[in-house]
């Protein structure tokens, strides 16, 4: 028999802000703009004949910040873990409110958007008309029944100057394998953007006790994710994560994704199987992710590299290094004639061309990749030998030397690499040749570690130890859970790498392990 | 048995609704916000394939029984399609909902997937009706013919069916290999069982009785094939013990087996679980069981 869905409890925060909306007089004002007040004025659940199940039990979410806007998005599941969530075959309109206060007194933007079965009734509202660079709260309403508030901030405008951006990038969020503190950290600071680097899902089974959180899950998660309501079943677990809630409602996403959101290392795309458990995955993967409807997926195609600007102080090209990769296997070993064939590549030829010319035009003060996978190499066996990462750049040597070369060539400025997916935190500088230490220094490369996956680390151990030994361009390394909270300013990009006390309790204490500073115009990473 | 689904427009009528078993959850939620149309806006075809009929297993807890299922585009253009499966109390199965993409007619493919029986030990043999919806249409019934318990006579096997337990058990095997009635090493894949820890022991399997029973004869059954002979994969060293009012009691201690099969007879006891307890196999690495039977005597 399936076990009864278990409910993640609103966070104090937003439990605290639906009341504190609920009995504001100028909350009653804006909702009377909408009608429907019946509905609300019970808000204890009698109301007579309501729907009183909560439909946000997965939260809001905000992303892909633009001067003039912001895609809202949540999603209908008064049963996450029920099949549809617990909706039915019938479509929903949602309304949804942005305002310049918490409180909802001075809306300036209001609609009425459309959950529809076929996406797991998410909603995807893309709001223009904002004032750039400005902080906004939205929420959603269905029924009688209100959404948490969510809080996010609209990009400057083109060609302004920026004093400051503080952005944390994140991934690989393994929830069988411990909680989310570095999420609930994430939410508390105060960040204007977050980049979510991949891996926000994990697509092999799920123990009924619920691995490291010792939380009972319904046996229909204990299988490999391949059909699109597997892949929807994971993605309503793993957004009930109170921590993972919060982080969402606390900033606007960017996201892109790596090889967990369909499968481990991914397969050869050559089988039928395999292109159909690609569009299951994605289409999972886009429903639940704030992204507009122009990156929607057609069947196994995913438009998902893209390009967002932060006035003059910096432009970020998220990348895609999984779809249009030549293959590769995932395992760690020497480089050889495979990974130098110019033919192979990493990203594609249209997408190789598509950063060289975007960073070669940009004017920009810090030209951003925020991408998956180690750009640099990490030689991780002592003395002559070798062994890098065969699914990272350095699997693809060809295609990486054409991007540093292309961006060396054309003299872009303060190039800063962000990666995830390896576990792990590192900083390092990238060199033109990484064989040449008196090569010439055409970046810097950042690493956030998981923000769960693999379970507690350390701070330092025999693996990072000899990263470091081996690779002169490898700066730091680090070993335990966490994320990457950064303050961008002309002079300079400071990166703080918060690391969690242990990820086997929720409320584990979050601090910084180590301060980072790339300065503008300086070529290397410095203390 | 194909049925062909066919869906030209959407389809918002309060009979389909209502036919869908998965969506009643969702009912007050329809009363409050349906009626707006909308629907899964496929103008697809799409072919389910499934039994009319399951001949399932008695209702016993390691015994399992289930069905397949398909679902093929039959139209030029991909689509997606939701099958919801529904069976009636107290049946279950393992899915009740399989969404796919499913690409256009020329590419020749078939969604599938296996759905599991499940029913609870007290389940009145007899037919069950279960209900297959396409994109909220129903689709298919198929009948569930639910077999009546094994007779438990004086010469019954007490562990046939009944619920296994294991130390650990290996991803390529199933825990209820070993009760499954199964006794073919021929068949050892799909019908044994072995623990997931190479090269350590003690590993132990075992099963709970249905009730306390009075217990005097185990039959085990290890690896022993041409290709895999028992002397070379068997169990070599392992106590049979049964659990009685006062606590396990070891009835067998078996050393150096090279035997497929090993039989303990003991003096006869009132007992509500039996296993086998290996400290090492003939290749040292795995404890593999075929079948562990139970007899009164």
């Amino acid at each position: 028999m399936p076990v009864p869905p278990k409910y993640a409890k609103p966070s104090k925060a937003v439990a605290a802000g639906r009341r504190r909306f609920l009995t504001g007089t100028g909350a009653a004002a804006a909702l009377a703009l909408s009608g429907g007040l019946a509905g609300v004025a019970t808000a204890d659940g009698r109301a007579r004949g309501r729907e009183r199940r909560d439909p946000f039990t997965l939260g809001v979410a905000s992303g892909d910040p633009l001067p003039d806007g912001v895609v809202l998005w949540t999603r209908l599941a008064p049963e996450p873990l029920e099949p549809y969530g617990g909706m039915p075959r019938s479509a929903v309109q949602v309304e949804w409110q942005v305002a310049e206060d918490e409180r909802f007194r001075r809306v300036v933007r209001a609609g009425s958007a459309t959950a529809r079965p076929e996406y797991s009734h998410t909603v995807h509202v893309d709001v223009r008309g904002l004032r750039p660079w400005r902080h906004y709260h939205y929420r959603f309403r269905v029924g009688g029944q209100l959404s948490p508030v969510g809080r996010t901030r609209t990009a400057p405008s083109p060609g302004t100057e920026v004093p400051a951006l503080d952005l944390a990038f994140a991934s690989c969020q393994n929830w069988t394998a411990g909680f989310y503190p570095a999420h609930g950290d994430l939410a508390a600071r105060d960040h204007d953007v977050v980049f979510f680097l991949g891996d926000y899902i994990y697509e092999n089974p799920i123990p009924v006790d619920g691995g490291a959180r010792g939380q009972q899950v319904p046996a229909e998660v204990g299988v490999d994710c391949v059909t699109l309501d597997d892949y929807r079943l994971r993605y309503a677990l793993y957004k009930q994560d109170p921590d993972l809630k919060a982080a969402h409602a606390a900033a606007p996403w960017v996201v892109t994704l790596d090889d967990h959101e369909v499968e481990n290392d991914w397969a050869p795309r050559d089988s039928a199987e395999w292109v159909v458990r690609q569009a299951n995955a994605f289409r999972a993967y886009w429903e639940h992710m704030p992204l507009r409807w122009d990156r929607l997926p057609q069947g196994p195609d995913l438009p998902l590299y893209r390009r967002l600007a932060f006035g003059r102080l910096a432009e970020f090209s998220v990348l895609d290094t999984r779809q249009y990769r030549s293959h590769a296997d995932g395992g760690w070993r020497a480089p050889d004639a495979d990974t130098l064939d110019p033919a192979r590549t990493l990203i594609g030829q249209a997408q190789e061309r598509w950063i060289l010319d975007g960073l070669g035009a940009s004017s920009a003060r810090w030209n951003v990749l925020a991408q998956q996978v180690l750009m640099m190499p990490t030689d991780a066996a002592a003395g002559a030998a070798q062994s890098v990462a065969m699914g990272t750049w350095s699997g693809y040597s060809a295609s990486r030397d054409r991007v540093l070369g292309g961006l060396h060539e054309r003299g872009v400025d303060n190039l800063v690499v962000l990666t995830g997916d390896v576990h792990a935190n590192f900083a390092g500088d990238l060199r033109r040749d990484f064989g040449d230490p008196s090569s010439p220094v055409v970046g810097s490369e950042l690493v956030c570690t998981s923000i769960s996956s693999d379970g507690d680390g350390a701070d330092a151990d025999d693996w990072t130890r000899t990263i470091l030994a081996e690779n002169p361009h490898v700066a730091y390394a680090n070993h335990e859970r966490g994320y990457v909270s950064c303050r961008i300013t002309p002079r300079e990009w400071t990166a703080h790498y918060r690391v969690a006390d242990t990820v086997t309790r929720r409320d584990a204490a979050v601090r910084t392990r180590k301060s980072l500073v790339i300065g503008n115009g300086v070529a290397g990473i410095r203390d | 048995m194909t049925t062909m689904h066919r869906r030209t427009k959407v389809l918002a009528g309060a009979g389909a609704a209502a036919l869908l078993v998965t969506s009643l959850a969702g009912a007050a939620f329809a009363g409050e916000w349906g009626g707006r149309g909308g629907g899964p806006g496929h103008h697809s075809v799409v072919a389910l394939s499934a039994p009319g009929r399951v001949a399932a297993a008695p209702p016993l807890p390691c015994l399992s029984s289930s069905f397949g299922v398909g679902l093929t585009n039959t139209s030029d253009e991909p689509v997606f399609a939701d099958l919801d499966l529904a069976v009636e109390a107290p049946l279950s199965l393992s899915r009740r909902v399989l969404s796919t993409y499913l690409p256009a007619a020329d590419a020749g493919y078939t969604a599938g997937a296996e759905v599991e029986v499940r029913m609870p030990r007290d389940t009145a043999p007899g037919s069950y009706l279960a209900t297959l919806s396409l994109d909220g249409e129903p689709a298919q019934r198929i009948t569930v013919e639910v077999a009546p318990l094994p007779e438990r006579g004086p010469d019954a096997n007490l562990a046939l069916g009944e619920q296994a337990y294991a130390s650990s058990t290996h991803s390529n095997v199933r825990l209820c290999g070993g009760v499954d009635g199964n006794t073919d090493s021929a068949q050892w894949g799909a019908s044994g069982t072995h623990d997931a820890t190479s090269g350590v022991f003690p590993d132990t399997y075992g099963v709970n009785l249905a009730e306390s029973a009075t217990v005097g004869r185990v039959e085990l059954y290890t690896l022993d094939s041409a290709r895999y002979p028992a002397a070379r994969m068997g169990l070599r060293d392992v106590d049979i013990q049964v659990h009685t009012a006062e606590g396990w009691r070891t009835v067998e201690e078996v050393r150096g087996n090279e035997a497929g099969h090993i039989t303990a007879a003991f003096a006869p006891v009132l007992a509500d679980r039996v296993q086998v307890v290996t400290y090492d196999s003939n290749d040292h690495k795995y404890s593999r069981i075929v079948e562990l039977e139970v007899y009164a005597s």
